[in-house]
């Protein structure tokens, strides 16, 4: 282990150990301790001394042991309470601390909840009280310390912070992995992307759109990494084959990780932080169906898609005047593969068919999950390189999310901003520019984790205004996370694109800082026309 | 990071020498070694190995004084921190016995005859270090852009088959 490594594990444990040990006002027990969860994941998520999903996994255990109600904090925890002595029927003597004022009793029940009850006080008496009430027993507990911290200690079960791991869009998530772990294992996507592509020609314009708009395409249901680096494997040849000073190279080079990138935010699975936000609005109620997702962002992918189109074509235009690209193979037409068409076409269609039939898209997930496994499309082997490290991931940003919101954490952190002074729409324009900023330098997943929480609660508050929705809040925060690709670590379709030595880092930087920007914009006009009319 | 390197085995220093000089595009990523014997070849590979390194490709010579290749090539074999280094044998004099005891006993990936064109020999190492890449499950995208774009492009495809987390 590195020193670096170690000094950061150090100040995360500081950061964690920090909030038990400062009282600050207006912030409960509990959201005392989700800040310190909150201040050690978002350390360790951007530093990362350890990989982000083991800081997911630790966030949840974290929660387990400190914020249930089985965690050590509360099951060791005492609160200090005696019982009444008797001194005739239904008279009791108890000690002074155990009256409350008002004259009242607090009784504690097994489950540590605290019920009032009136007394008539008959004698007080060095430190002692005589009391009449018919409602006291001989095993009645009464609270001595009314401002005891366990008793507003108010923790849920660890089943809550379990769920996590099968919340909803995990399972949405699972179906989308095994749809595209089944796609590439039949090479639908190759398949696709090689029809799909014949009909653009052989102009370089055009041959560069085609290439965009399959990238995005199958980015929408499929990993955005997976699609880069299959289309990777389509560009190469062409590459090789053009003249090293012509500059459509670049750009060829260039429009897969942007257009992979882009293609991401068309569908609720096309990337993790679509998840993290309609995973954190489900927590409060706000369902966001998958057609109504791509509504909103189908159209912002498409204009966006034609920008970084002219763009490239503008900034690198092309020598050549045709372009050949040579893709070979055919359609996998064994029964498996039919199956898993047949199951692909069917769960995309339901996802997008909602309204009609009501099935919730996580639902419908469970299509592909339980026939392709009963169908053996895809076996143990395949089940085992799923990518379960990001459903961990999400995992932990979803309960970071509802743990900040329900301790009131996320309400606090809030507070410390005056955000009626921004005005409803500044205050979009700021989370959307902080998330493709942040998810720059950090993974977009966490970007949305540790952003979402906060601009949910924000747009609950009521603070402001008018203007702002819950949902259009949260939504442009998933839309800045994927649009944040001005740097070759930003995201994994850049690093591979940038790892094939056809491109040098000020090219990428250029043009992703140029399609973030304009990409917000869009974003921000449709939340002001388009989404509104959505029921946004 | 752990490097990879590229090991050169020949008794005639004008071979080391025009093997550096062929493969020298390759050396930003993969380091080459050169050794004048067997022996010598087999400290070599020591002390990589105290490094914390590794060697992805050996270019051997047959016909050397000591050990001969092919015999340096099957001792390789023993130790299993080599077990997924490609093995190259390359030689003008190696007789049909000497083959047979290569590919059966020696696990040799390759075979070039002396003398050989630039190109092809960097073709060849090209070849063997990607597939080297693929299957000690080192980071592709460091070496893509020196070995087989395309199929290290593949493999990452495969590698990443649902999403990542960025």
């Amino acid at each position: 282990m590195n020193p670096k490594t170690i000094v950061t594990l150090a100040i995360g444990l500081i950061l964690f150990l920090l909030p038990f040990f400062i009282e600050l006002e207006g912030l409960s027990l509990t959201g005392h301790i989700t800040l310190g969860i909150f201040l050690l994941a978002a350390l360790f998520w951007i530093l990362e001394p350890i990989p982000i999903y083991a800081t997911s996994l630790l966030v949840i255990f974290l929660q387990i042991i400190f914020l249930s109600v089985q965690g050590p904090l509360y099951q060791l925890g005492q609160v200090p309470a005696t019982g009444p002595e008797p001194v005739e029927a239904e008279v009791w003597r108890i000690p002074a601390e155990a009256l409350q004022e008002g004259e009242v009793l607090l009784l504690l029940d097994e489950d540590r909840q605290t019920s009032e009850i009136a007394v008539t006080v008959l004698d007080r008496d060095n430190g002692l009280v005589t009391v009449e009430s018919a409602e006291l027993t001989a095993d009645t507990r009464l609270v001595l310390d009314a401002d005891h911290w366990l008793l507003d200690f108010d923790v849920p079960s660890y089943t809550s912070y379990l769920n996590s791991l099968a919340n909803p869009i995990i399972i949405l998530f699972l179906g989308g992995f095994v749809l595209a772990s089944a796609a590439v294992k039949y090479r639908l996507d190759r398949n696709l992307t090689r029809v799909i592509l014949r009909p653009f020609g052989t102009r370089p314009a055009m041959v560069m759109l085609g290439l965009m708009l399959v990238t995005a395409t199958l980015s929408a249901f499929m990993s955005n990494t997976a699609t880069a680096a299959m289309m990777m494997t389509v560009i190469i040849p062409i590459v090789t084959q053009l003249d090293p000073a012509d500059r459509y190279r670049i750009g060829i080079a260039l429009c897969i990780p942007f257009a992979a990138n882009v293609g991401g935010i068309a569908t609720p699975i096309g990337t993790p932080p679509n998840a993290i936000v309609i995973g954190a609005l489900q927590a409060n109620d706000v369902f966001i169906t998958f057609g109504t997702w791509m509504m909103l962002a189908v159209p912002l992918v498409a204009v966006l898609l034609f920008f970084v189109w002219w763009l490239l074509l503008k900034v690198y235009p092309p020598k050549e005047e045709k372009i050949v690209l040579e893709m070979s193979g055919k359609f996998d037409l064994s029964a498996k593969a039919i199956i898993l068409y047949v199951v692909f076409g069917l769960t995309v269609v339901l996802w997008v068919t909602e309204a009609v039939h009501g099935l919730a898209s996580s639902v419908v997930a469970f299509l592909p999950i339980a026939a392709l496994t009963a169908c053996q499309v895809i076996e143990k082997e395949d089940i085992r390189n799923l990518s379960w490290e990001v459903l961990w991931l999400m995992a932990g940003g979803i309960a970071l999310g509802v743990a900040m919101q329900q301790t009131g954490l996320a309400d606090y952190m809030i507070g410390l901003i005056r955000w009626e002074l921004m005005g409803a729409f500044l205050v979009i324009i700021v989370f959307g520019f902080v998330a493709a900023g942040l998810s720059n330098f950090i993974s977009n997943t966490v970007a949305a984790s540790l952003l979402v929480p906060l601009a949910i609660t924000l747009g609950a508050s009521g603070i402001l205004a008018e203007g702002v929705s819950v949902e259009i809040n949260a939504i442009i925060i998933a839309v800045g996370a994927s649009l944040g690709m001005a740097l070759p670590i930003s995201t994994p379709p850049n690093a591979i694109a940038m790892s094939t030595g056809m491109l040098r880092t000020p090219d990428m930087a250029r043009m992703g800082i140029v399609i973030g920007i304009v990409g917000l914009v869009i974003a921000l006009a449709l939340s002001r026309v388009l989404w509104p009319a959505l029921g946004l | 990071m752990d490097k990879i390197y590229i090991l050169c085995v020949d008794d005639e220093s004008d071979v080391l020498r025009s093997v550096t000089r062929d493969l020298a595009e390759l050396e930003d990523a993969f380091p080459i070694e050169t050794a004048a014997s067997a022996d010598e070849a087999d400290r070599q590979i020591d002390r990589v190995f105290e490094r914390g390194d590794r060697v992805g490709l050996v270019l051997c010579d047959h016909v050397m004084p000591g050990r001969n290749g092919v015999d340096f090539l099957i001792e390789l074999r023993k130790r299993p921190e080599l077990e997924l280094t490609r093995k190259v044998l390359f030689t003008g004099q190696a007789g049909h016995e000497d083959t047979v005891q290569a590919i059966n006993r020696a696990g040799i990936t390759h075979y070039v005859a002396k003398p050989w064109k630039r190109e092809d020999l960097l073709a060849v190492a090209r070849d063997e270090l990607t597939d080297y890449v693929i299957d000690a499950g080192v980071d592709p995208l460091a070496y893509m852009k020196y070995l087989d774009k395309g199929r290290l492009a593949e493999h990452v495809h495969r590698q990443n088959r649902t999403h990542t987390g960025q």
